[in-house]
């Protein structure tokens, strides 16, 4: 075992220095220091942790809160892991190749394959009282913690170009009737639903299919897994991909946004120049920033079915400890006072307009109106561990929705992932 | 006899051991010759071996297995091999790359010559452009890329100076082909002012009495060129094909941070597919032997570009 792990972190070295043209990996040894040994450094350690940056949740944000548990933990010092152009899941691999392990990773959901490089948090009585913390379980381990809820499936809009196009947000309840509104938004001059390129085009597709296909059928992804439905088969993921289909012929939604960045697809829609925009409370501090949350409205994403349906949402902020970590008392420690320290989280919920029931912060009438929904929904509904779709599936699927725009039909999309799909399980 | 044999055994035993003698000493000395070649040799070889020979291959020896990067690697044949031609992502990235290299080579080779023959003589002017050109090389391309993304993208510079004659917007990066036709345009620009530089240093090379004889003789600029110039500097202008060659099938950071492989994965280039797909999502042994399979493909490139040159400088020397 030794001996192969050092013939790894060789490789890994080369790509650190760029010896060869190609991915060459290594891999750290597979010791994880005990808890035992780690107290005695539980008082003074050096932490390091990944978080994804966003614009709600900058570098700034972090280095801020991050130093009040410095204030509060004297000779703790927590360092941010900046991600840059890559996502926190991808900077955790990296680091796990190069043998250079961090202490804590931000945004990255463990699966049952990847369960095992994560601590086991299950003997942490605190953990039982983080949202969502039971839905995350794998195999009946805890391994990862939230400090929300993060709502998902949400449909924005701009007051104003309702009021001109004569419509009523809390009639539209039905997926035609939202296809409809569309039309008269088009008709009253506005760009009638805003997406953008990079990951949003096939992430406002999962925002509104998981609120038909999922919400119908919840364990959807674990019947796909195990060949019980297709893509191509499912009549509701098909007529989720036809009716999406239909907003792009129709124009509702505009091809030449998807040269657009996730932030820029976001201003246009603060701009005034679309009138909705589906995405998750995470909006909610943006138009805060921008000091117009009072000219949107929010509604629940329309269905096929029943109205409102359990709202689709996923853990805000969630942590989780690297079993590599040579400080896990710390790291726990750290991670314990991000999910349940009231100011901590507090902060978090507040950074990126989510929700979770006994904490509160001061929100605009837009917060409100989410937290509403929230309230009228019959449920939650979350999209994790057996219902985790296969790595890669949402870059497969926003690039599949992508070419919706460009004369792919719904079935060749529905074939290809399928095609995706069954390569990636042979 | 034996008096006489003595004698001649005592004539020649000091021959014979000052020949034994010599012997030594020449092999002494080829011993030291060795030592001291491998010992200067060493390190260098231990350097290599270190950074070059181990990685590669501990990266083959991964190809043949499932390692996710964090478990227990396990022996899984030509798998992933076969995969390649199977996974859609990868065959669809390998077409892709195709073009890019095929494009973009042709351009990066025929702009800089071109460049580099029209700056070829020596003059303030001429330094500042051929600075001009270099100067794309020396900046990072994820920072090109995202240049390019403001000037190129649905909000980007270009599309808002169109805009008011009521153009647009042109989708140079949300147009499928169109946004393969900018990334290859913009890896063009970033890439060829290094050939330039190449040709401009070979192209000083080239005797003036010969160019001089041809004027002389009235060949046309273009004559002198075509026959003398470019087969003159021939030799630079195969290193400089392969090394567009093999930079262009690593397309990876101009990717990233110009199209990030969209729209619809029409911009996802082999390496990106390698980098941002296959390690992304832990799939650390399929990912290495996407990595081979590259490393063998711009080998077999290289060697195939030399031996064509070779062959053709044969042919030459023939017809000479």
């Amino acid at each position: 075992m030794k001996g192969k792990g050092i013939w790894r972190r060789v490789g890994a070295v080369a790509v650190v220095a760029g010896a060869a043209s190609m991915v060459l990996a290594g891999c750290s040894s597979n010791g994880s220091a005990s808890a035992s040994a780690d107290t005695a450094k539980a008082e003074s350690a050096h932490l390091r942790i990944i978080v994804n940056i966003s614009p709600n949740l900058t570098v700034a944000y972090w280095n801020k809160l991050f130093a009040k548990y410095e204030k509060a933990h004297p000779g703790v010092t927590v360092k941010l892991e900046r991600t840059g152009t890559i996502s926190a899941a991808d900077k955790l691999n990296q680091d796990l190749a190069a043998g250079d392990p961090p202490d804590i990773v931000q945004q990255v959901t463990p699966s049952a394959d990847t369960a095992k490089l994560f601590t086991d948090l299950s003997k942490e009585s605190w953990t039982k009282k983080t949202p969502l913390v039971d839905n995350y379980k794998i195999n009946g381990k805890t391994y990862l913690v939230g400090a929300g809820e993060q709502v998902q499936s949400l449909v924005f809009y701009n007051k104003e170009a309702f009021t001109k196009a004569g419509l009523d947000a809390a009639k539209i309840k039905t997926v035609a009737q939202f296809t409809k509104a569309m039309g008269k938004l088009k008709d009253a001059g506005y760009v009638p639903l805003q997406t953008a390129g990079q990951w949003v085009t096939g992430s406002q597709f999962t925002l509104f299919n998981d609120s038909t296909t999922m919400t119908k059928t919840p364990d959807w992804i674990k019947k796909r897994r195990e060949g019980d439905v297709t893509f191509a088969g499912d009549k509701d993921y098909m007529k989720s991909l036809k009716a999406y289909k239909s907003w792009v012929d129709k124009g509702y939604l505009q091809k030449s946004d998807l040269g657009l960045a996730y932030a820029d697809g976001q201003t246009n829609f603060l701009e005034g120049k679309s009138a909705m925009y589906i995405m998750g409370s995470f909006f909610v501090p943006a138009a805060d920033q921008a000091k117009a949350s009072d000219d949107f409205g929010v509604f629940s994403m329309p269905t096929t079915g029943t109205y409102p349906t359990k709202q689709f949402s996923n853990i805000a902020d969630p942590y989780v400890v690297v079993k590599q970590s040579k400080n896990q008392k710390a790291a726990i420690s750290l991670v314990k006072w991000l999910t349940t320290d009231k100011t901590a989280v507090g902060s978090e919920l507040a950074a990126d307009g989510n929700f979770r029931k006994g904490y509160t912060y001061t929100m605009s009438s837009l917060g409100k109106g989410v937290q509403k929904i929230v309230d009228a929904s019959p449920g939650g509904f979350v999209e994790a561990a057996d219902e985790q779709p296969l790595p890669g599936y949402s870059t497969e699927l926003n690039s599949q929705i992508q070419s919706l725009y460009s004369g792919s039909t719904p079935k060749q999309v529905a074939e290809n992932l399928d095609t995706w799909w069954d390569s990636q399980t042979q | 006899m034996g008096l006489a044999n003595a004698v001649i055994a005592d004539a020649r035993s000091p021959r014979t051991r000052s020949g034994e003698g010599a012997a030594a000493r020449k092999r002494n000395r080829r011993l030291k010759d060795t030592a001291v070649s491998l010992g200067m040799a060493g390190p260098a070889v231990l350097l290599y071996s270190a950074l070059m020979v181990v990685p590669v291959g501990v990266a083959i020896y991964l190809s043949f297995t499932d390692w996710d990067g964090f478990s227990d690697a396990a022996f899984i044949g030509i798998q992933n091999y076969t995969h390649l031609f199977t996974d859609p992502n990868t065959t669809h990235s390998m077409w892709v790359t195709v073009l890019i290299v095929i494009f973009g080579s042709a351009f990066q080779i025929g702009f800089g010559l071109m460049y580099a023959l029209a700056l070829r003589q020596k003059s303030r002017t001429n330094s500042v452009f051929r600075a001009l050109t270099y100067y794309p090389h020396v900046i990072s391309a994820l920072i090109l890329g995202f240049l390019w993304n403001a000037i190129l993208g649905t909000k980007g510079a270009l599309n808002t100076l169109l805009a008011p004659f009521g153009i647009g917007p042109v989708g140079f990066l949300f147009e499928q082909n169109l946004a393969l036709i900018s990334l290859i345009a913009v890896i063009v620009w970033a890439g060829f002012g290094f050939n330039v530089v190449l040709f401009v240093a070979a192209l000083q090379t080239v005797p003036l009495e010969l160019i001089e004889a041809a004027e002389i003789d009235g060949a046309s600029r273009w004559q002198i060129n075509r026959n003398i110039v470019i087969p003159m500097i021939a030799p630079v202008v195969t290193v400089a094909l392969i090394l567009s060659l093999i930079g262009l099938l690593r397309a990876y950071d101009i990717v990233v941070s110009l199209t990030g492989g969209g729209p619809a994965g029409s911009t996802s280039t082999y390496a990106y597919v390698i980098l941002a797909q296959s390690f992304g999502s832990t799939k650390i042994g399929y990912a290495n032997a996407q990595a081979v399979f590259l490393m063998i493909v711009s080998a077999a490139l290289a060697l195939l570009v030399t031996a064509l040159r070779n062959r053709s400088d044969k042919a030459a020397e023939g017809e000479g």
